[in-house]
């Protein structure tokens, strides 16, 4: 170990070293002059999770569900709008606490948003983060040894001579060195920006390093560089890992727990060789881009639209509208038949107005009676969905009105589907395809 | 790009330090200013004309009991430039156009240093606190710049100065009351986009302070475009400056370009150019001069063209 000192406040050595609780991060949409909000992108919409001392969690999910977001928010960048980040719990308070006793106290003592004084500070050095950009993470007119000697002179590690020979060390941990003290971030390849960062990142001897996409700007070859690098420094220094990536691959090796997040909330979480073995949710499959079975495969092989608006999260199921096989009891809503009403050739443009009860039931006004007999039809035949036809409660159309009605189907809860494994799908035999 | 830790030119590390890294570096970037020969131009006339106010003394005598105004002969009226004692004519009122030159530098540098001074200062500090703090602060005085915006500067330094009443005193302070709003705007905007990087950040992580983050992080790389901006507004403010004098609103008989410019309109017209064309030329030189070198920083301190050197 390189630590200089003894930290002032020693931790527990808990074997929780965080873990999330329903953690949730909504930022206002503001609108107009008078800056109104007029809604809210829901980028993190309650995740859960731990991770335990010495292992790695890898957080995937494709670009936009979140991870950054919720990433920023285990650091403490930002405070969640809902849920609690916990910080060093050991598993018998954090089970007390999801079981609903002395939350208060619990949440004095642990979660990060309500830290003050030392056990603040005590957080602030054992918990650190790598960005993905290693160029904007990097203050351009600084040198490499303020950069990697920062943290040592705000927490009063080092200073001086002393200060040097600790940056030194530090570079060496992650294969720099001396010569490259005195140069500035631009100075530098990509890699060896990251390596700067990641340095800067060890100095205080944290227990917990969140890694952003830690490697996605780097050429593949610096890139495999950067993992091993990770891998040997989690090993030599007892360091404990939230790993974001939008790569399963990537994690494959690294991480003992994956979570896979889809617009803002958990699809599938589990052990990582539970996760490779067993998707139980077909957006894992998707991400895998294979299936255990070959010619199921062909459906999973990758993803097809695009991820719907975080403010609008579709109901039910948030997956439902780019499911390969979506149910009926995944959520249709309203959204989906004007979704498809916007797209298709013979109908953009006709819609007039839509007068809302619920994201479930709708009065649709169209410019001609003909248009509204379509949807209908469409919506009858299962053209828009072959799971509609069972979802669907009402599709009338009355001259140029169409009234439509679906069975309200609530959010789709993770169920567990084996140790520490749980996902979110209602499909009874996915294993199956 | 390939990952080849050792490719860079070696230093030996035993004599290198950041002092030394860093007086490398302002050295590059004075080099690569003064590599652009109209950057040098611009800084000759400035090294010249600012010269020139600061040794006007030396140059020609100071009139008493006020250096500031311009000292006249009345034998002498409507004399043309290299008449003997008077180098580049004199006015209809006798007084010496060469003295209002020199003396004009003079008023014209303190104006410049003034303004520039109090709008950046404020300007830096109201934007900053806007653009790091947010919140209240800063919706207020989003409606003021807009109020400001709102009114071409000129017209509101001239109705500021013609409210307060005619001397160049009032001139200033109009100057500083328009201009200190577009340094704020600058300066929050520059602060809010160094902000959004990802080492404002890793500070935050690291649990440095807010002051030390934006003494550290936010203002260095916030502050060149106020510098910049800065430059060319002491050529600029010169000229408003002038303007306001030429229309009036300074003291009479005051040893400044625009007031001379005014005296000497009328004269034109019965050949007597001499008296308006070189306080013009002055002004001119002097905006162009500092628009030269404004735009000679910008280039080299543009973070895109620097980081990429
Ligand atoms: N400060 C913010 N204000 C408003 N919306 C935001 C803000 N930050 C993120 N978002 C939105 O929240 C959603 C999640 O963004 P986030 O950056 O967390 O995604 P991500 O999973 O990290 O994506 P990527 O793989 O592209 O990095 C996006 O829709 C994004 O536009
Ligand atoms: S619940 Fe399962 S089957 Fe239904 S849409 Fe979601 S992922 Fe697809
Ligand atoms: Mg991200």
């Amino acid at each position: 170990m390189t630590s200089v000192g003894s930290h002032p406040t020693e931790t527990g050595r808990r074997d929780v070293v965080l873990a999330a609780r329903e953690v949730a991060k909504h930022f206002p949409i503001k609108e107009g002059v008078l800056q109104r909000v007029a809604g809210h992108v829901k980028a993190v919409d309650g995740v859960s999770f731990e991770i335990r001392r010495g292992q790695t969690l890898g957080l995937v999910g494709e670009s936009g569900c979140g991870k950054t977001t919720l990433g920023r928010v285990v650091a403490g960048l930002s405070e969640p709008t809902a849920g609690a980040v916990l910080f060093d719990i050991d598993s018998e308070t954090l089970a007390a606490y999801d079981g609903g006793s002395s939350v208060g106290d619990i949440e004095t003592a642990h979660k990060v948003d309500a830290l003050t004084g030392d056990a603040y500070r005590r957080f602030r050095r054992n918990c650190q983060m790598v960005f993905q950009d290693s160029f904007a993470s990097l203050n351009p007119r600084h040198l490499t040894i303020d950069i990697v000697g920062r943290p040592l002179r705000v927490h009063k590690e080092a200073s001086g001579s002393g200060l040097t020979e600790r940056v030194v060390e530090l570079l060496e941990q992650v294969g720099l060195g001396r010569q490259h003290l005195y140069r500035y971030p631009h100075q530098f390849s990509g890699g060896q920006r990251q390596r700067i960062s990641i340095a800067r990142a060890l100095a205080l001897d944290p227990e917990l390093i969140v890694l952003d996409e830690p490697t996605s700007a780097l050429d593949v070859s610096v890139q495999a560089q950067i993992l091993n690098l990770l891998h040997e420094l989690q090993q030599a220094n007892d360091l404990t890992y939230l790993f974001i990536t939008h790569d399963l691959g990537v994690v494959r090796h690294m991480a003992d727990h994956i979570v896979v997040m889809y617009l803002g909330t958990v699809a599938e979480s589990g052990p990582t060789s539970a996760i490779f073995e067993n998707q139980h949710h077909p957006y894992t499959k998707a991400l895998l881009g294979a299936s255990p079975d070959v010619d199921a495969a062909e459906e999973f092989t990758g993803l097809e639209g695009s991820v719907p608006d975080p403010a609008h999260p579709p109901q039910g199921c948030r997956f439902h509208t780019r499911c390969p096989v979506a149910t009926a009891r995944c959520g249709w809503e309203v959204d989906d038949v004007v979704r498809w009403i916007e797209d298709e050739p013979g109908a953009a443009g006709r819609l007039a107005g839509v007068k809302r009860d619920s994201a479930f039931a709708a009065e649709l006004a169209f410019d001609d009676a003909a248009t509204a007999a379509v949807v209908v039809d469409a919506i009858r035949s299962g053209r828009i969905h072959a799971s509609m036809p069972e979802a669907v409660l009402k599709a009338e159309s009355r001259d140029s009105r169409v009234d439509v009605e679906f069975g309200a189907v609530p959010d789709v809860e993770l169920s567990v589907r084996g140790p520490g494994h749980v996902a979110a799908c209602v499909h009874e035999s996915l294993l199956d395809l | 790009m390939v990952d080849i830790p050792h490719k860079l030119p070696a230093v030996a590390p035993s004599t290198e330090s950041a002092l030394r890294v860093r007086l490398r570096r302002v050295r590059e970037l004075s080099a690569s200013v003064l590599a652009n020969p109209t950057t040098v131009l611009g800084f000759v006339l400035i090294v010249a004309m600012i010269s020139m106010a600061v040794f006007a003394p030396l140059i020609t005598e100071a009139n008493t009991p006020d250096p500031y105004q311009m000292p006249r002969d009345w034998g002498a009226l409507n004399e043309p430039p290299g008449t003997d004692g008077f180098l580049l004519g004199t006015t209809n009122t006798g007084g010496d156009v060469f003295y209002g030159v020199v003396w004009g530098a003079r008023t014209s540098l303190r104006l410049s240093l003034i303004v520039v001074g109090i709008t950046v200062l404020v300007g830096v500090l109201v934007g900053s606190v806007a653009g790091f703090r947010g919140g209240k602060f800063d919706e207020i005085l989003m409606r003021l710049v807009d109020v400001f915006l709102s009114i071409p500067e000129l017209i509101f330094a001239l109705a500021i100065a013609a409210v307060l009443g005619p001397s160049f005193g009032n001139i200033i302070l109009a100057l500083a009351v328009v201009f200190w709003v577009k340094y704020a705007r600058i300066m929050r905007a520059q602060v809010l986009h160094v902000k959004a990087n990802e080492y404002v950040d890793s500070a935050r992580i690291i649990g440095d302070s807010g002051w030390n983050i934006y003494r550290r992080d936010v203002f260095p790389n916030a502050i060149t475009p106020i510098i910049v901006q800065a430059t060319m507004d002491m050529g600029h403010i010169v000229l408003v400056g002038a303007t306001l004098s030429f229309i009036g609103l300074a003291e009479a008989g005051l040893a400044e370009w625009g007031v001379l410019v005014s005296e000497g309109q009328a004269g034109i017209s019965a050949g007597r150019w001499w008296a308006s064309t070189f306080p013009g030329l002055m002004v001119f030189l002097w905006a162009l001069a500092f628009n030269l070198v404004g735009d000679g920083l910008r280039d080299v301190l543009d973070p895109r063209t620097e980081t990429a050197r």
